[in-house]
């Protein structure tokens, strides 16, 4: 029993970091229905970044977070500004491929400055634990999954009630309409995938606490980000949480009953019964 | 006259909203049935539910006295039934010919085999509708007025005995109103049932031997045009309740 | 097609087919497999190009026919044709029992979902013993480079006529109708669901004819490698790049594109990779129809080609 509710914690905490992953992914995804297949590679330039304001200027993970993700969020803006608004009209499979064209550059980009080595962010208080009774919850996982909440629900009262939030929901349900009332489009779409490029940029940051880094990365995160993004439904950042939680569940329950190689085959599996089911996810709505 | 098209008691909801709410008429052979209403009175859906791009939720459908409720799209076009659509849908990559060429190789009775002869039956339809000049041009590149007779053509290539039309005149002038209604009129000679769902109501008018009232999803009226258009009801459906 | 063209593709066909008599062993391994690269391309074209579903999931149809081969010869003794056949009825299975649900999808809620079955048949496919696990399996060595040279170019033709058959037969165009408007096509009485099952089948017993062959021509599999995700990737980039819907699209792409690597790896191992991603992400804005359209339309408006693409795509 004692094994089990161990098991559900780190399914809990594992899946808000998933779900800060995610976000930036879905909200691209939803707003400007960009598939962004280099999400994965983003994520992995915040959780670099992290690692050497880390090394090289001692600023803690935790408190280097927001500079890390203002950091990629210009880097996100830029992208879109000087490269995908370029095929924002072009058949959805463009942005496919584009993003994938971009996820090679990157990361070779990267195993060229940083080189194949595995890297971890380790602050002296990484190895740390809280105990819960029986339960041993280990402090680093612990404040990322704090840190993913507030993010998500920030992200959720930010599309809710502010104004660039409001505006960035609207074009997304009607560029025309958000044009007539006086959204410039290049700017705005230039906004959003700089906001979910900083929120890649501060998953990476959190990753990188909890998890070994390389240049590899890339590829499989952005692949749970999809799982989670789907499940979740992209209309909504708490879906994006509840798919983050269902996901990191079902993964370490599946590593614990069933073994340790069918984690993925479990996310991947749940994934396709939702398309299948229910394909605006779990939280979308129905068509 | 017998009953080519029956429609039974049909009702279909969306999720908390009802578009077409227990509507019962028929549609006879040689006739041309006109259905208005104001926007959203449940006319394209109810279009939707003839051709099987939507399952009604209760009720039934006829097509020459067989029941055809649970027949898929494509089962229905085979049997004869075609539409066109009011957003209008081209296959734009293909060209004004072999668009057409896809009812001939596809409509009634799983359609023709070869490519050629049903390019050739294609050419046929678009002479018809006045397309033949355009016929090597991409579908797309077609203006307003000349999609509308695409989709005509698209439809009766498919050899339907009855054809369902969604605003076929929306966005034309005088003149090529008149013209769709004399190719309307040419294709009941032809002997295909049509009904026409439209928005001009002279044209109707004139067009229809009878016509079909829709108002929030409720049948209205049915009857002849004269009958029909100065019935109290059908005015307020239009223009509100007269404030007295 | 006109008569001269008719003339060049046979001409450049013979001339492929003869090329292993007078090249290097080099030159015929790279020839193996780029030539697999193009059917494999070309098999992605009949569902992803001709019919608009992109899959992510070919590399599922390329495993099975690895597996099929390297099981029938390894764990059954049967010779290479019938391992090749397994292959197929393993491909043409999947295809009818999991393309129906998944084929419902649009657009890239397909492509997502093919590619999560690919995970999952990668994963599950390490579990089973008769597969021989994560290990894999060695089959039979066979040295003779120039056999499987003539046995891909043998496959190549074989899916390039089929699709040609495409675009002159009923099958083909009621295919076209559903990618460019599938309740059009359903509507005009295409049996939408049984037509993009068909080719998905279809796409699948190419790509498993050429897994087949490819596992016997390196000798060893393993789940990873079978199942390889790049690889569908590989094809699809070479099938955009090419020209997606046309019949010598794919084996445009797929035959530069891996030139162009092969050269790039010689001199430097990764820049190869650096290449290929900025090569997709220009061709992609450039011209997103891919190089056959390139070279069609180029006659017409020369260099505004490009300007016009960048033009109709950009906000």
């Amino acid at each position: 029993m004692d094994l089990l509710a161990q098991v559900l914690i780190n399914g809990v905490l594992l899946g808000g970091l998933y779900a800060v992953m995610a976000l930036g992914l879905a909200l691209v995804w939803g707003v400007l229905n960009i598939v962004n297949l280099a999400h994965g590679a983003f994520i992995m330039l915040g959780a670099y970044l992290a690692w050497h304001l880390y090394t090289y200027f001692g600023i803690d993970p935790f408190l280097g977070l927001p500079l890390t993700a203002i950091v990629m969020f210009c880097l996100g803006y830029a992208v879109q500004r000087g490269l995908l608004n370029l095929i924002v009209r072009a058949p959805m499979f463009n942005t496919l491929l584009i993003t994938f064209g971009l996820e090679v550059v990157l990361t070779y980009l990267a195993q060229l400055a940083f080189s194949a080595d595995f890297r971890t962010i380790n602050p002296p208080y990484a190895g740390n634990s809280i105990a819960l009774g029986p339960l041993v919850v280990p402090l680093a996982r612990l404040m990322a999954f704090g840190v993913a909440v507030v993010l998500t629900v920030g992200m959720w009262l930010f599309l809710l009630h502010t104004k660039l939030g409001r505006a960035i929901r609207a074009t997304a349900q009607n560029l025309v309409a958000a044009r007539l009332y006086g959204v410039e489009p290049r700017h705005l779409y230039a906004m959003t995938f700089g906001i979910g490029i900083g929120l890649a940029g501060a998953a990476g940051c959190l990753y990188g606490t909890v998890s070994q880094i390389n240049p590899y990365i890339g590829a499989t995160l952005t692949a749970k980000c999809f799982a989670i993004s789907i499940i979740g439904g992209l209309d909504n950042p708490l879906g994006v949480l509840v798919g983050g939680l269902v996901l990191g569940i079902i993964e370490s329950l599946t590593v614990l009953y069933i073994g340790a190689t069918f984690g993925d085959v479990a996310s991947f599996g749940v994934l396709v019964l939702v398309l299948i089911v229910r394909p605006s996810g779990l939280l979308g709505k129905t068509a | 006259m017998s009953a080519v098209l029956e429609i039974g008691h049909v009702t279909r909801r969306f999720a908390g909203l009802v578009a077409v709410n227990d509507v019962s008429f028929t549609l006879g052979q040689d006739e041309i049935l006109g259905v208005i209403g104001p926007n959203g009175a449940g006319k394209t859906t109810l279009v939707n539910l003839i051709s099987g791009t939507l399952m009604p939720s209760a009720g039934d459908i006829f097509f020459k006295g067989d029941k055809i409720t649970g027949l898929s799209a494509f089962r229905r076009a085979r049997l004869g039934i075609g539409r066109t659509f009011q957003i209008m849908r081209p296959f734009p990559g293909l060209s004004v010919l072999d668009n057409v060429a896809v009812g001939a190789l596809f409509g009634h009775g799983a359609g023709e085999s070869d490519l050629a002869k049903a390019r050739e039956k294609a050419r046929v339809q678009l002479d018809f509708v006045g397309l033949g000049r355009f016929a090597t041009q991409r579908a797309d590149e077609l203006g307003g007025p000349n999609r509308k007779r695409l989709e005509l053509a698209k439809a009766l290539a498919m050899q339907p005995r009855v054809l369902l039309c969604d605003e076929v005149m929306a966005g034309l002038n005088l003149v090529e109103i008149e013209e769709v209604i004399e190719v309307l009129k040419k294709i009941r000679e032809r002997g295909i049932s049509i009904l026409v769902i439209e928005h001009v109501i002279k044209a109707i008018k004139s067009l229809s031997d009878r016509l079909l009232v829709l108002h929030h999803g409720d049948k209205i009226a049915d009857g002849p045009p004269d009958a029909v258009l100065s019935n109290s009801e059908v005015i307020e459906a239009y223009l509100g309740r007269r404030r007295s | 097609m006109t008569a001269f063209r008719v003339v060049l593709v046979v001409v450049l066909a013979v001339v492929l087919a003869v090329l292993p008599l007078f090249g290097s062993d080099v030159l015929i391994q790279f020839g193996i497999n780029a030539l697999l690269l193009a059917v494999l391309a070309q098999g992605w074209n009949i569902i992803g190009g001709y019919t608009g579903y992109p899959s992510f999931g070919n590399s599922v149809f390329y495993g099975l026919g690895s597996y099929g081969v390297a099981i029938a010869m390894v764990q059954w003794n049967l010779p290479f044709a019938v391992g090749m056949i397994f292959g197929v009825v393993l491909a043409v299975g999947f295809a009818f029992l999991l393309g129906i649900p998944v084929l419902r999808l649009k657009g890239h809620y397909f492509a997502i979902a093919t590619l999560a079955l690919a995970q999952v048949m990668s994963a599950i496919v390490s579990n089973i013993s008769l597969a021989g696990q994560n290990i894999g399996l060695v089959l039979p060595p066979l040295n003779n480079d120039r056999l499987f040279y003539e046995l891909s170019l043998g496959l190549l033709v074989l899916s390039t006529l089929t699709v040609f058959w495409l675009t002159r037969s009923r099958f083909g165009f009621g295919l076209i109708a559903i990618r460019e408007n599938e309740e059009g096509a359903a509507v005009m009485g295409v049996n939408t669901t049984l037509y993009k099952v068909l080719a998905f089948a279809l796409s699948g017993i190419f790509t498993a004819l050429a897994g087949g062959i490819h596992a016997y021509w390196i000798t060893f599999l393993d789940p990873e490698s079978a199942f390889d995700i790049s690889l569908n990737v590989k094809m699809i980039i070479m099938a955009v790049f090419g020209g997606p819907g046309t019949v010598f699209g794919p084996i445009l792409g797929a035959l530069v594109l891996s030139a162009v690597s092969e050269v790039l790896s010689s001199e430097a191992t990764n820049v190869a990779g650096l290449f290929f991603g900025i090569v997709v992400v220009a061709a992609v804005v450039l011209m997103p129809r891919g190089v056959a359209d390139v070279i069609r339309q180029f006659r017409v408006s020369g260099w505004r080609y490009f300007i016009e693409n960048l033009k109709a795509h950009r906000i």
